[in-house]
């Protein structure tokens, strides 16, 4: 009998290996560019890349009257002439989906010389943790899990990753914003965003008649619910960095963190001291926590004007063409610490 | 729990190694727990109206049994009372407030809506119908009433059938549940070949097709004719796939315990008349349906215009058990009315249906199948005026016969899902692959485990059988 069992499972183990080949030679290619095409442009972008720069939509956001119509990485490129800065975008990104961007370099082949990596506040909140488009973001990492991509498809096919539906999510998050805890070194009213959210938008504005200026207690809201969260290491979002940093120094790769910009201005204005103090707190969190080995950070939060921000009704990372200019110079003068010969003024 | 999902592809082999460690008298402990674990990761708290009707009926069918006369009744209709209060608070609730509500229009009234917000706990017309066949069978003494609540809760809770069926009687499952099973090769090796088969009809026939019918029921005005129409014959076959692949993959996990359940399906779609249909399609419910009301109606055994009467009230019925939406009554109707015309036309014109392969068989079996895809219009709309939509979509003109890439897709599954049901007609799949040569066997496994794994449905759908 268990000749008989072992004939058959040999004989079902030599039919995956050769059903994985056939899959591999007539459909991988293909699901690989309808799931994961960014994969794809990375596997070919880093093969002409000096400086590998990964970004969510801050990177290809512009404005309509923008006269200069050239993205971040492009504009730091104006630096370093003699080298090539490509980019890899992917809206909604993060250091979640990046960290596995950085297994997909063949760091035999094509080891790039510099990894740009945008970091982003707004990332570690609550509501991008559990954004809806987490689903398609995790769905694109599937079929280049370290498995046989026969194996990975059918992972697809099970939805055998983070695929919570949007009710889940937001569930999720509406119970982080409920019961996460806020921290002031002073005395703070609202321990909780809901209960900070909650009062705002319960007449936190008010027009000169005494009426709710219902527009701006809304968009006061959601920089609460944007900025109002104590970076440490528990957010799931801090330990992705961290695996980004591990990365870098066991391969001996130089990463960028870009820390974008913020609407600091706005946020004090429409909310008060206490979020920037927060927004600057957990700056400095990470300045501490990644500025070492090969890691280092561009500390753009408050470099933009808040009327430079495209987005004047919500809280985003996309920038006018100044803004834009700001945060490349910015990074450019970080990167001129490696590439000194390369750096070259641009304006 | 899905079938279709990694959870359930390590929760079962985990159970079928626990259930085979453990002793026969501690295995009841063990499905009572697995089942409940495999109900609870949709809704938890849910299980709780499933254990409200395991111990209605097993109070009842004891206490139906020692009584006498018509106490006997009694407790028979209040077991089906509370059974069907049950099924009609949870899933009847809004239908009638939708239907009072158009009343109380219809007379200038008002009315006060009661919003309840319930969600139809997944799979309670099955748990129910189930449970009240033991009950009226106990009422008829064809059965006698369970004395051990852990095994009468397992044949209510038993986690292959538990969702969507097959609806079990207790004769059979009860008994199955019972006895001492021991680990073969041959159960394993079909529940394998089972859940293989279950798995691919399900993940690469019917979830292949699910975008193409909810791309066309969407907006169907906005689609070509021979759009509409294959997004029609489509749904014959999405539904037909998935409940087809879910109710074998229940066989095959079923098998793997050594316990054997009833086929659901009989390659329906081959039968040469909407009679036949019925006997092939969604077997265990029409056999309820048959035994439980259909027979109490009178059966046969009365007068032709009562006998029409009869068919309509039990194709309705079966219609509303599906869904609480009156397209579902229609569809059933729809059917009970085709079953009709037959039963008229063979009596008038004396005509008899022939055994065996023919070319006119063949006709009729396309004459069926363009019935039954044409009625199930009105299963998959979600209100008359999309079902409306659809029908005028098809007939459209001008008509445009440029083929798009969903009717190619559509094409190939369906030729696919015809050449599986060609070649299981009549049989089952661990059936028919045992008793075939060992290179078409495995050819055979090849094309279902690359269909599986390279060409299933990228999108998960729940089986459409789960929302009754």
């Amino acid at each position: 009998m268990i000749k008989y069992i072992s004939i058959r499972v040999f004989g079902l183990g030599v039919l995956l290996v050769l059903l994985n080949y056939l899959y591999v030679l007539f459909f991988y290619q293909r699901d690989l560019r309808e799931k994961s095409d960014k994969i794809l442009e990375l596997r070919e972008s880093q093969k002409k890349a000096d400086i590998l720069y990964f970004a969510e939509s801050s990177n290809v956001n512009f404005r309509e009257n923008d006269s200069i119509k050239l993205s971040i990485s492009e504009l730091t490129n104006l630096f370093f002439p003699k080298l090539k800065v490509i980019a890899v975008n992917n809206v909604a990104s993060h250091a979640g989906i990046f960290k596995y961007w950085l297994n997909e370099i063949d760091l035999i082949k094509n080891k790039p010389k510099a990894i740009v990596v945008t970091l982003n506040l707004r990332s570690f909140d609550a509501a991008w943790r559990h954004s809806k488009l987490e689903t398609p973001l995790r769905e694109s990492l599937v079929l280049v899990e370290p498995y046989p991509p026969l194996f990975n498809r059918f992972l697809l096919a099970l939805q055998a990753f983070d695929s919570k539906d949007e009710t889940e999510r937001e569930k999720e998050m509406l119970k982080e914003w409920k019961e996460t805890q806020l921290h002031f070194p002073f005395e703070f009213k609202y321990k909780t965003v809901r209960e900070w959210d909650g009062a705002m938008a319960n007449g936190g504005h008010l027009n000169a008649d005494g009426s709710w200026d219902i527009k701006k207690s809304e968009l006061a809201c959601h920089y609460i619910k944007a900025y109002a969260f104590n970076l440490n290491e528990h957010n799931p979002r801090v330990r992705d960095f961290d695996d980004i940093a591990a990365w870098a120094n066991e391969n001996k790769v130089n990463v960028y963190f870009n820390l974008l910009a913020e609407n600091v201005e706005y946020a004090d204005s429409l909310v008060g001291k206490e979020l920037v103090f927060l927004m600057k707190q957990n700056r400095d969190f990470l300045m501490k926590r990644y500025n070492r080995n090969y890691c280092k950070v561009a500390d753009n939060l408050d470099v933009v004007p808040g009327k430079e921000f495209t987005d004047q009704d919500w809280t985003t990372e996309h920038y006018g063409y100044r803004g834009r200019m700001y945060i490349a110079r910015n990074l450019a003068a970080q990167l001129k610490t490696q590439f000194e010969n390369e750096y070259q003024k641009a304006y | 729990m899905l079938f279709n999902s990694l959870h359930f592809l390590f929760f079962l082999p985990v159970v079928v190694f626990l259930y085979y460690v453990l002793a026969h008298k501690y295995r009841w402990i063990l499905i009572f727990v697995a089942s409940c674990y495999f109900y609870m990761a949709f809704v938890p708290q849910y299980i709780l109206i499933l254990f409200l009707i395991i111990l209605i009926d097993y109070v009842s069918a004891l206490t139906i049994e020692q009584v006498k006369g018509r106490l006997k009744l009694f407790y028979l209709v209040a077991s089906l009372t509370a059974n069907i209060a049950l099924l009609a608070f949870f899933k009847y609730f809004g239908f009638l407030n939708d239907n009072l509500e158009l009343v109380f229009r219809l007379f200038g009234e008002e009315y006060h809506r009661v919003n309840l917000n319930i969600i139809l706990p997944i799979g309670l017309s099955f748990h129910t119908f189930q449970s009240m066949s033991y009950t009226i069978e106990v009422y008829r003494g064809n059965q006698k009433a369970e004395t051990h609540l852990g095994y009468f809760a397992n044949y209510v809770l038993f986690f292959p059938q538990m969702v969507a069926g097959p609806i079990e009687r207790y004769a059979t499952l009860g008994k199955e549940l019972k006895e001492t099973h021991r680990p073969l090769y041959k159960n394993f090796a079909d529940g394998f070949k089972l859940i293989l088969f279950g798995l691919f009809v399900k993940m690469t026939v019917a979830d292949n097709l699910a975008p193409v019918v909810n791309e066309v029921y969407k907006d169907p005005l906005s689609h070509s004719p021979l759009q509409a129409l294959t997004a029609m014959f489509a749904f014959s076959f999405q539904i037909y796939a998935d409940f087809y692949g879910y109710s074998t993959i229940a066989v095959g996990a079923a098998r793997m315990l050594g316990i054997s359940i009833m086929d659901n399906f009989k390659t329906p779609y081959l039968a040469k008349s909407v009679t036949e249909f019925w006997n092939r399609w969604h077997i265990s419910l029409s056999s309820w349906f048959r035994e439980y009301l259909y027979i109490s109606l009178g059966g046969n055994r009365v007068s032709l215009p009562r006998w029409s009467i009869n068919i309509m009230i039990v194709f309705m019925v079966s219609g509303l058990w599906h869904g609480a939406n009156w397209t579902f009554v229609v569809w059933g109707a729809l059917h009970g009315l085709m079953l009709l015309l037959e039963k008229y036309f063979s009596k008038i014109f004396n005509f008899k249906i022939r055994e065996g392969w023919s070319i006119f068989n063949a006709l009729l079996c396309l004459k069926t199948f363009l019935i039954t895809s044409f009625i199930w219009i009105f299963f998959r709309a979600e209100n008359f005026d999309k079902a409306e939509q659809m029908i005028r979509a098809i007939f459209a003109v001008p008509l445009n016969f440029t083929l798009t890439h969903n009717m190619k897709v559509t094409g190939l599954l369906i030729v696919v899902m015809g050449l599986l049901d060609l070649f299981l007609y009549n049989s089952r799949f661990d059936l028919k692959i045992n008793r075939s040569p060992v290179y078409l066997r495995w050819g055979l496994y090849a094309v279902l485990i690359f269909g599986l794994m390279a060409l299933s449905g990228t999108q998960k759908y729940a089986f459409i059988y789960f929302q009754f």
